[in-house]
């Protein structure tokens, strides 16, 4: 199993959670927005990103809403709720003390 | 011609058992990502059907996707599992003691079943709404049975234009659970059938009017007891569980063992109408089950 792919994978919530925070943001630009973001790192399932959307606003993390354009298009944006933002912030502190612990060993094996 | 996307999006629906405002919401956020998808590339110089292709496939099975979206949205609360489990408990307690002789306690729960199914009826069908409706057409379908087991004359006319109304009845509630899902309609009918064991296991016709009835059917009160308890586990299990294959057995063995347990306990106590009331209930509630297990093959 590739293990870039399991990584992302674990960690497909957080991004989606982190993306939405920044910006209410809609499906195909949450694509792009990763693409981008990540210089092309992640290349994102785009089949896997709407039952991911769909579970976390189950959760009541995130809440979609439809809006239309000016041109007419409908969209669905997805919005970050409170309970939303908390479990990101704590997925973040979890997160940044896992990637510390992680360099900590690394640099030691190294040096 | 049908174009990449309809085929796509209807492939998509097809796999997809739930909620019909839901399930339209999410085909029509696929719809656009795919357009969104499509414009990009022939902004790319690419025309538009190799351009629908390639989002179509780089969107991945549309089964997977339904499949993942069912499971998104078919596991339901703890709540939702105990509000459906509630009717299979109420029933169980009737039985516990001699409540179910008692005219004000079987009315109260009757007419607790009749609004809580009504009040969901109308509400979006959620998902702890099936058993409550099970219920709610027992009523029905047993109004019928006893009208059939009436000495000839004026029971049998009554019958006659009874049967019709309430076949209607029966018909129109299940075709519009299957319509949301299959397995909702098996979910709905599975009390009918644990009912009707008992029921059947009793005798029907003339030795359910004999005078030792009351006092065969406290003599199975445990028995009784302990099937809608276990009915009440089963569909617990199948609120909870999320891939629909689990909930398939969750929801078709429990009735099925009750049903097998109460036959070879009746030791052929049942007579023919009773084999027929039992083969009807029998068929109403495991087809719904068989054709999503053909789904699959």
């Amino acid at each position: 199993m590739n293990y870039g792919r399991e990584l992302l994978k674990g960690n497909t919530d957080s991004l989606l959670l982190c993306l939405i925070s920044r910006q209410p943001t809609y499906g195909y630009q949450i694509v792009k927005e990763l693409e981008k973001r990540s210089n092309g790192y992640f290349q994102f399932k785009e089949g896997t990103l709407y039952p991911a959307l769909h579970r976390l606003e189950r959760d009541n993390l995130i809440n979609g809403k439809w809006q239309i354009l000016p041109n007419g298009q409908q969209r669905r944006y997805y919005y970050i709720t409170e309970r939303g933002q908390q479990v990101l912030a704590n997925r973040l502190a979890t997160w940044q003390d896992f990637s510390t612990a992680v360099k900590s060993v690394i640099q030691a094996e190294t040096t | 011609m049908v174009s990449s996307i309809s085929h796509y999006l209807n492939r998509f629906k097809d796999c997809l058992h739930i909620d019909q405002t839901i399930k339209d919401g999410v085909a029509e956020e696929l719809y656009t990502h795919l357009e969104d998808k499509t414009q990009e590339l022939e902004e790319n110089g690419l025309s538009r059907e190799e351009a629908s292709k390639i989002a179509v496939q780089s969107l991945g099975s549309p089964e997977l996707i339904a499949q993942q979206i069912y499971e998104a949205h078919a596991q339901g609360s703890w709540k939702e599992a105990l509000f459906s489990a509630l009717p299979h408990f109420l029933v169980a307690l009737l039985f516990t003691s001699y409540y179910w002789q008692n005219i004000v306690y079987v009315s109260i729960i009757l007419a607790l079943t009749v609004g809580i199914a009504i009040y969901g009826w109308h509400r979006g069908k959620p998902i702890w709404l099936f058993p409550w409706l099970g219920y709610y057409l027992m009523p029905v379908v047993i109004t019928g049975i006893l009208l059939l087991s009436l000495p000839q004359g004026w029971g049998w006319i009554a019958a006659l234009i009874y049967i019709p109304l309430a076949l209607f009845v029966f018909i129109h509630i299940v075709r519009q659970t299957a319509r949301r899902d299959w397995l909702y309609a098996s979910l709905m009918l599975a009390p009918m059938l644990v009912t009707f064991s008992w029921f059947s296991s009793l005798g029907t016709g003339t030795e359910l009017l004999a005078s030792d009835w009351i006092a065969r059917l406290q003599t199975n009160a445990l028995g009784i007891v302990i099937s809608f308890i276990a009915l009440a586990g089963a569909t617990i299990a199948f609120i909870r569980l999320k891939p629909r294959r689990h909930k398939i057995i969750s929801l078709l063995i429990p009735p099925l063992v009750i049903l097998l347990s109460v036959t070879m306990a009746s030791r052929g106590n049942i007579n023919s109408w009773g084999w027929l009331i039992l083969l009807f209930s029998l068929f109403a509630f495991a087809i719904p089950v068989w054709m999503q297990a053909r789904a699959y093959q």
